[in-house]
């Protein structure tokens, strides 16, 4: 008897078997996942966002804002988390590292063009009546970028979670440390840990969506 | 035209071999789809066997870097590899979940007969065993003042790493808190780093590291003695499915055991050491072998 | 060393000092790795890669003329896209080799799987965005059908098209080096395989290095590619 059975339509359904027998086992995997994404994405948002910002308001920087995406997105995860083994040895900073450097161009980038592309003449009007540059920016620029920018948001979260996954490679944790794992969960655990991830990943996708619409003024009544 | 018909004849033969693991034609050499673990010494293995069939004009497919025995079993019996080198006690002990018998020849017998109730047989083992082994730092060793694994038990608590299917083997941790009833030792799963980085680091205190391994070589590393036998006897001994090793014949057999006889203990640490130390390649590594023996 | 009967174990040789102390860059390993370990990996990345982004097109192209006139479809297909961009690389290798083995297959499918959310929706928007007044004075000026949609509309959709392309490709390149996990093909072998040996610095970043010089110099081309076929767009 082995452990790693051969698919059959009833490995979908141990799956959902799985999940209930394992289910605080899945629930601590999760939060590991959950909180490794998080510290990333808060970073990343650290370091991303007032600087996308602030580059748009100022049209200054689009060779960089453009520039940032295309390297970004050429970033292939494996090479980044064993570049990140390799510089901070096996810890918390190793897959955190790789994770920051994948979510910050989705982040700069869309914060970029969201300010940028705001009417350069309603933020004429605003700058005529004396308001100041930070007063245009945070009640001007800012709401009307708002989808762009949380769109950022939402890829970048979305893909941060879809590699954590990877970085149980690399000894992250999280629920990649089920999904690599088929000797000891068998076919089951890996479709279980998946269906995790991408429940995880549709709802930062949720929250974040209600949390654009929560932000967004309602404009005319409610139908 | 009469050419292409008996190139298109030997293709569809070799095709049939492979898709049904039923024997080709009694004239044709049957081809051959190795698969081998995702370690070091796998990785050579593979290569000598691969390289030593080539040689003598076998079809070789290559399913190099399959992942644990239990992985690489699946692949066996649902017939997607024909051949792949295991160790006998792994096969015993994991697989068949036998009780593990006390000497190294007992442990072949019983591992070809569990293999041959599932379609397969095994050919004949090596000279060299490989065990997993209860490694640590030096300095932790002395440190903590233990010798044998029995020792352990004084340790208020530890970590033990190794690759995942080392949480359920008898033959690993399951064998560590059952038979030497190390219950406080917490299990640190590997998925694609080595057991030496997590030791280096100092994020383990202790792991699975196979005797082997030319990083016991030096001193910087100790092995606790295994009073108890728990990690068994580990020679390797190529699983091969019956429809190849029937199609094959005594030649195919012999091809293989002619390997399997040169790999020592020294020849085989020896070229573990070339490939992780030396950072060789497993295929230059082992071609160089084969061909100093004459097997190429 | 020659026992009776026994082996003759060879002089493997003596890796360089480099090697042994694990440097970041030894020359001397590239040097003599670069024919059997780093170029047939590359070979094999840019075979896989270009691959999976050739029938992600093709399909999604197919797709994408049904989808962008047809409501439900377009919902249908877009939702299928969306899902399977969600399943995890490592999981959706995994649960294929039951099927498809451990080929190069498994991992074509895969990769596909992931370009089809990307190529789809582009291309859909792009066919979607042409104005309804352009299609009107072309039918006004006798073209047919398929006059039009090869003069007009197609043209038009180009630039989401080419953009859609290219971030398809860069993400294949990338999600590629996952598929190692599974075959040892692509660059993300010798990534793997140096992580089990005592993390071997040097194949890290020449294989690393490689994947990432890849992506930029297909991105480079795709963005060249774009501004000579839609000279009238910025990229």
């Amino acid at each position: 008897m082995t452990v790693a059975e051969a698919f059959t339509p009833h490995t979908f359904l141990d799956a959902f078997g799985f999940i209930h027998h394992n289910a605080s086992f899945l629930l601590q995997k999760t939060a590991e996942h959950l909180e490794l994404s998080l510290a990333a994405l808060a970073i990343a948002l650290l370091l991303a966002l007032p600087l996308g910002l602030w580059l748009g308001h100022r049209h200054r920087g689009l060779f960089l804002a453009v520039s940032v995406s295309s390297v970004g997105r050429a970033l292939p995860s494996v090479a980044l988390i064993a570049f990140g083994l390799t510089i901070f040895g096996v810890g918390f900073w190793n897959n955190t590292a790789a994770l920051v450097v994948l979510a910050i161009p989705p982040i700069l980038t869309n914060a970029y063009f969201a300010v940028d592309g705001v009417d350069a003449d309603v933020v004429e009007a605003a700058r005529g009546m004396g308001l100041s540059e930070w007063q245009i920016l945070r009640r001007i620029e800012l709401p009307l970028g708002l989808p762009l920018v949380v769109a950022g948001i939402r890829i970048a979260a979305i893909f941060v979670i879809a590699t954590a996954t990877i970085a149980a490679v690399a000894g992250g944790g999280g629920l990649g440390e089920i999904i690599v794992d088929q000797a000891s969960y068998g076919l089951a655990g890996v479709i279980a840990g998946s269906l995790c991830v991408s429940a995880l990943a549709l709802l930062a996708a949720l929250l974040l969506s209600l949390t654009l619409r929560a932000l967004t003024p309602r404009q005319g009544p409610v139908s | 035209m009469f050419r292409a018909r008996i190139h298109l004849t030997m293709a569809v033969a070799a095709l049939v071999g492979l898709v049904a693991s039923a024997g080709a034609t009694a004239a044709a050499k049957p081809t051959v789809t190795i698969g081998n673990k995702n370690f070091t010494e796998e990785f050579v293995l593979g290569q000598l066997y691969k390289q030593a069939l080539e040689a003598k004009g076998y079809k070789v497919l290559f399913k190099g870097s399959i992942g644990s025995s239990e992985l690489i079993d699946a692949a066996l019996t649902s017939g997607k590899i024909n051949f792949y080198p295991e160790y006998t006690g792994v096969i015993v002990a994991d697989i068949a979940k036998q009780k593990a018998p006390q000497t190294a020849a007992a442990t072949y017998a019983a591992a070809k007969r569990f293999e041959e109730t599932r379609g397969a047989t095994l050919f004949s083992a090596t000279p060299f065993y490989d065990t997993d082994s209860f490694g640590m730092l030096t300095s932790t060793a002395q440190k903590l003042g233990v010798k044998t694994i029995g020792d352990m038990k004084k340790v208020k608590s530890f970590t033990f790493a190794g690759f995942p299917e080392c949480r359920t083997r008898i033959t690993c941790l399951l064998g560590l808190k059952q038979v030497y009833g190390l219950t406080q030792a917490k299990f640190v799963p590997l998925a694609s780093i080595s057991v030496y980085t997590l030791l280096d680091e100092g994020k383990t205190t202790a792991a699975d590291v196979f005797s082997t391994d030319p990083q016991l070589q030096g001193s910087k590393y100790t092995v606790l003695t295994d009073t108890k036998h728990v990690f068994g006897f580990q020679n390797v001994a190529p699983v091969v499915s019956k429809s190849l090793a029937s199609a094959g014949g005594a030649a195919f057999a012999q091809i293989v055991d002619a390997v399997s006889a040169k790999l020592t203990l020294a020849a085989m640490r020896a070229m573990n050491k070339a490939v992780a130390i030396d950072k060789q390649s497993p295929a230059a590594v082992a071609g160089t072998f084969l061909k100093a023996n004459h097997l190429k | 060393m020659i026992a009776a009967g026994g082996p003759v174990i060879p002089n493997f040789g003596q890796g360089s000092a480099c090697e042994r102390s694990n440097g970041w860059f030894c020359t001397d390993w590239l040097h003599a790795h670069w024919g059997d370990t780093l170029q047939p990996a590359l070979v094999q990345h840019v075979w896989l890669s270009a691959l999976a982004v050739g029938i992600g097109f093709a399909i999604a192209f197919a797709l994408a003329l049904v989808g962008f006139r047809h409501r439900l479809f377009d919902a249908g297909i877009g939702a299928l896209a969306d899902f399977l961009y969600t399943i995890p690389s490592l999981a959706l290798f995994q649960l294929l080799v039951p099927f498809t083995g451990l080929t190069v297959t498994t991992v074509e499918i895969a990769l596909v799987s992931y370009t089809l959310l990307v190529l789809y929706r582009n291309m859909a928007e792009g066919l979607r965005g042409v104005p309804a007044d352009v299609l009107e004075a072309a039918r006004g000026m006798g073209l047919t059908r398929t006059q039009t949609f090869l003069r007009v509309e197609l043209p038009l959709a180009l630039p989401a098209i080419l953009a859609g392309l290219r971030i398809a490709t860069v993400s294949t390149i990338s999600v590629a080096t996952v598929a190692a996990f599974v075959i040892p093909e692509g660059l993300g072998a010798p990534i793997f395989i140096a992580l089990d040996q005592n993390l071997f610095k040097t194949e890290i970043v020449a294989a690393g290095g490689l994947a990432v010089a890849l992506a930029l110099f297909a991105d480079g081309l795709l963005v060249l590619g774009q501004r000579a076929a839609t000279p009238w767009s910025r990229a």
